[in-house]
């Protein structure tokens, strides 16, 4: 059968479910199924056959856990298990004229940041399977029963890395529709369409009656044909078994409605039968497939969720670039990602939708600097976000780890960017801005610009590029330098909208460089610009004036449905404006109170007065030890204390930025803190940072999961002379007690203080520790010991 | 499923001292934001018990060592039992660490009461399935537990199908991922006398900041 000429002329019909059949053969809970293409091939095939005779067009190979995650000690290699494993479907297949597909399922691991599978590691070995599928002779690769975008994300690239066979990818979803990582179904077919998988759709997980639901969903945004692989109905134990409740009538009925509402590709997952797939095959074997609607829309993704350009426009938050913005340049120099975090936080809580992500410092090495803050961003924040540069490594290094599908800022109307930047659009799957200047500039008239817009166009199309994932700048130039400026850009931006049909973007503030009161310029710009057709737009979430002129545009231009967004904007900036409630208090007291906006204004007044460093040793510090005693005599509890010290470090961030300006630091010894190898959870190490930086110390946070080498190099590179470990598990401690003795080897006056929920005293010495520390305050007091000794 | 003040104060370490008026805010406003983000799921299976000299068998699955053993003592079925709150909670952990890490601490807590109070009405639901066949439930016991090795952690995610079923794996070093989840074998007894062993009292970590004194 030839896949792609059947696909549209008649439905595909899939097998059903292999890990229940083995069960009732007796492989029992927890015994690795693909063992058995090894040790019982007969009944492998069996199975495979009596798919086939129930009329599949596709069998899947039992090979849905055969990576080295899952069968690492199994004394048998990858490739020797697929191999086996495909040469039995092929076998099967070939009586029939049927296809195999090499089943690729989940390693079972979380990926880093939350788990500690390393995304090359998962593309490694999900591309291990896949190239050994391809060389045993399947058909086709589906990657299946995904419940993470990143981790799916992973094994499409690999299958597309290493080998030359179709890919379908199917996800699993609960019953709202959403996977177990939180992701939505929008997002989901966004990423795996960039990633260019010619068929997707929906497997385990639930009964059909559920995942019918979900059809209309993946319709609405799906450009290839839908797969969907339900179980048969939802399991439940009964007496040690797991049992299925829908049986092939029922089953049958749900895919003959799936059918009709526009899937081209059924079959069945865990506990359907040949009887469910029988059924099923003579119920729809006679339904011509619904034609498929190309989508049109310009949309990208983040692991949570979809936003699409052309309806109500896009807001792109501009806070993480460097440009013009000395704490943001002094914080990428220090490899102070805490800082990029909480600016892309504020934007997503100000109303952002993307956030830009600019990196580029020519003092830094941007290609693992942009890597690792999309990293870190796209963990904690749920927005899309813009990968902003022009260095392609760091473009391919970002997209790469990207978890969804990205918008890349730029391309331009130059033959070299255009041959850097559309071949990673192609590969990884993304949106793109598009500049409209070439080898000869930026053009004067909007004519010049139009035209580069559509040299681009053109151009992307001959790399396979849609044009609905080009999105046209056609740049903003300050007025300040020439009174046409704003209105050729909004010329262009017309011409590019109404004769290319691509959606646009702007840097509007750019209009107002030079001009005082910018804010005014901005917001005017912003609102003709949009009424112009700008469908997303490069600013600051910040600013109140911007976001003003955006949520009245929307309300008046019909977008904003009964002025809601209106409505709530404005109630929510009425609820932000209530002054703290203390504002008069002092320094000491909002420290020792917790009031983190009073302790600002107490800190900016002061100043007036006295010298940061006088205010850190007569104020500061004597209130933080207040906090600390009380802390330690149990008057205090943990929250009051880390409300305190986010007090004083609201307080610091005021002086810090004055002592700055006079190039001095309040800085005292450089303390590594980590949590070990193996450990990934975090927050006491964290809670003691707080702590740490609060008394001026310079904390090296190296993270978790850090391997003792890192935290040896680091504090020998650095002269380091105390390091804090952290260790949660008893799995890990003997990572601590590596790392210490390493430590202890190539650094003898180093001292290494450790904490973490399964230590106690006794222990901590035996692992040679310097000091173990029972609480975050404990370590403070043992690193004031530390460096008044020191000289 | 509703937070109890209550709960989250014993897990920031107030053993029976009232937080002022700030904090109590703060608490009610995290307990609502673990609330929303939570995906609680749960997954269990029912396994024959078999005891043999210093270890014992729950389907196939052989335990070595002395504490899981007298605790399930006389159960001839268990079960084995998992649960998360999902992974949403980590990354609001995770992400309020570099906001706000006073908040990050009390959330913490806040997950980590909503993770017990969500396995005791799980068990709950257990306690009347088997109440049927008058069978009665001993008290959770999960790796790590005494001499329980933590490896098992791996025996019981994959005899549950846990990463597909509920989004729950572990890491190279055991560690169960998303942090905020529970594996447990909960012994089936038809002698009810035998589920009064409170549930800390039977821990050998005497230390332990959450130890409940008495039979709770």
């Amino acid at each position: 059968m030839n896949l792609f000429e059947t696909l549209g002329k008649r439905l595909v019909f899939f097998d059903g479910g292999m890990g229940t059949l083995l069960q009732e053969k007796g492989l029992a809970a927890g015994e690795l199924p693909e063992l058995w293409n090894l040790e019982h091939p007969e009944i492998i095939e069996d199975i495979h056959r009596a798919y086939l005779d129930a009329g599949a067009d596709i069998i899947k190979t039992n090979t849905f856990g055969a990576n080295r995650a899952k069968l690492r000690g199994c004394g048998h290699s990858v490739s020797e298990i697929v191999t086996a494993a495909v040469r039995l479907a092929k076998k099967a297949a070939a009586e029939k004229d049927a296809l195999v597909a090499m089943d690729i399922g989940p390693t079972g691991k979380l990926l880093r940041p939350m788990g500690d599978l390393d995304f090359e590691d998962a593309v490694f070995l999900f591309g291990e399977a896949a190239k050994a599928g391809e060389q045993a002779g399947a058909d086709l690769i589906l990657v299946e029963t995904m419940s993470d975008t990143y981790e799916c994300k992973a094994a499409v690239l690999a299958a597309k890395e290493n080998t030359n066979l179709p890919v379908f990818a199917t996800l699993i979803v609960d019953e709202r529709g959403k996977l177990l990582t939180g992701g939505d179904i929008p997002a989901a077919v966004a990423m795996l369409e960039g990633l260019g998988v010619d068929a997707l759709g929906l497997n385990c997980g639930l009964g059909p009656d559920q995942l019918l639901e979900f059809l209309p969903q993946l319709q609405e945004c799906c450009s290839v044909p839908i797969i969907i692989n339900p179980n048969a109905g939802l399991p439940h134990d009964v007496n040690g078994k797991n049992v299925f409740d829908v049986g092939p009538e029922e089953f049958a009925a749900d895919s003959k409605k799936m059918a009709e509402g526009g899937a081209w590709l059924l079959g069945g997952c865990c506990g359907t039968t040949p009887a469910h797939i029988r059924a099923m095959v003579n119920l729809c074997a006679g339904i011509t497939p619904k034609p498929i609607e190309k989508k049109n829309f310009t949309v990208i993704s983040s692991s949570q969720k979809a936003v699409y350009f052309g309806g109500k426009p896009v807001l792109i938050g501009e806070r993480i670039n460097p440009t013009g913005k000395s704490r943001l340049k002094q914080a990428l120099r220090d490899n102070d990602m805490d800082y990029l975090l909480r600016e892309a936080v504020t934007q997503q809580q100000n109303g952002a939708h993307v956030l830009d992500v600019n990196v580029g410092l020519p003092e830094i090495d941007e290609v693992s600097v942009l890597r690792k803050a999309v990293q870190e961003i796209q963990a904690i924040v749920s927005l899309p976000l813009q990968i902003d540069t022009s260095n392609p490594a760091a473009m391919e290094a970002s997209m790469r780890i990207y978890n969804g599908k990205p918008l890349v800022n730029s391309v331009n109307g130059k033959a070299e960017s255009m041959k850097a930047v559309f071949p990673l659009v192609k590969k990884y799957g993304g949106a793109v801005i598009c500049l409209t200047l070439d080898e000869n500039g930026i053009p004067d008239t909007a004519q010049g610009r139009f035209a580069i817009a559509k040299k681009i166009m053109k151009t992307a199309e001959a790399y396979g590029i849609d044009k609905k994932d080009l999105i046209v700048d056609t740049l903003v130039m300050t007025i300040s330098a020439g009174q046409q400026n704003a209105a050729v850009t909004l010329e262009a931006l017309r011409m590019v909208r109404e004769r290319l049909g691509l959606c646009t973007s702007l840097g509007v503030s750019n209009v107002s460089f030079g001009l005082p009161h910018r804010e005014h310029l901005n917001a005017a710009f912003f609102t003709m610009a949009l009424q112009n057709g700008l469908n997303a737009a490069i600013i600051n979430p910040n600013s109140t004036a911007m976001l003003n002129a955006y949520y009245a545009f929307c309300a008046l231009n019909g977008t904003d449905a009964q002025c809601m967004d209106y409505i709530g904007h404005f109630s929510q900036q009425e609820a932000a404006a209530k002054p703290d409630s203390g504002t008069q208090v002092s320094l000491p007291e909002a420290i020792y109170r917790g009031l983190k906006d009073s302790a600002k204004t107490a800190a900016s007044a002061l100043l007036a007065e006295k010298e940061p460093l006088d205010i850190i040793n007569t104020e500061m510090i004597p209130a933080l030890d207040r906090v600390g005693v009380d802390f330690e005599k149990g008057t205090l509890f943990l929250p009051q204390l880390l409300m305190s010290a986010e007090a004083a470090k609201a307080a610091f961030e005021v002086l810090r930025a004055k002592m700055r300006e006079k190039g001095e630091t309040a800085k005292k010894g450089k303390i590594i803190l980590a949590t070990v190898k193996g450990d990934i959870h975090d927050i006491g190490k964290n809670i003691v940072k707080v702590l740490l930086e609060n008394y001026s110390f310079d904390v090296i946070d190296l993270g978790r999961d850090v391997p003792p080498e890192t935290i040896v190099e680091t504090a020998r590179a650095q002269n380091v002379k105390l390091v804090g470990l952290s260790a949660l598990m008893t799995t890990t401690v003997v990572n601590m007690e590596e790392t210490i003795r390493q430590l202890h080897a190539a650094l003898p006056d180093c001292k290494v203080m450790v904490g973490g929920a399964v230590l106690t005293p006794e222990y901590a010495k035996k692992i040679h520790a310097d000091f173990y520390s029972k609480d975050a305050m404990g370590s403070v007091r043992f690193a004031q010991k530390v460096f008044e000794q020191q000289p | 499923m509703k937070l109890q003040e209550s709960e989250i104060l014993r897990y920031l370490g107030y053993r029976g001292k009232q937080p002022d008026a700030a904090l109590h805010k703060m608490i009610l406003s995290c307990a609502e934001e673990v609330e929303r983000v939570a995906t609680p799921r749960s997954v269990y299976r029912l396994f024959p018990v078999t005891f043999g000299e210093n270890c014992v068998q729950l389907g196939n699955i052989t335990v070595e060592g002395h504490d899981l053993r007298q605790h399930i003592r006389g159960c001839k079925e268990a079960v084995l039992f998992a649960a998360t709150i999902g992974i949403q909670a980590d990354i609001l952990l995770e992400r309020y660490s570099h906001m706000d890490m006073s908040r990050a601490a009390v959330l913490q807590a806040a997950a980590a009461a909503m993770m017990e109070s969500y396995c005791d009405e799980e068990e709950k639901k257990i306690r009347e399935q088997v109440a049927d066949r008058g069978l009665f439930l001993r008290p959770r016991y999960s790796p790590g537990y005494g001499d329980f090795p933590i490896q098992l952690q791996k025996d019981i995610l994959n005899a549950l199908d846990c990463p597909k079923r509920i989004g729950l794996s572990m890491t190279e070093s055991y560690m169960l991922v998303p942090t905020k989840s529970v594996t447990a074998v909960i012994g089936l007894t038809s002698d009810p006398t035998g589920c009064h062993i409170a549930k800390c009292m039977g821990c050998s970590n005497k230390n332990c900041p959450f130890r409940k004194e008495g039979n709770e």
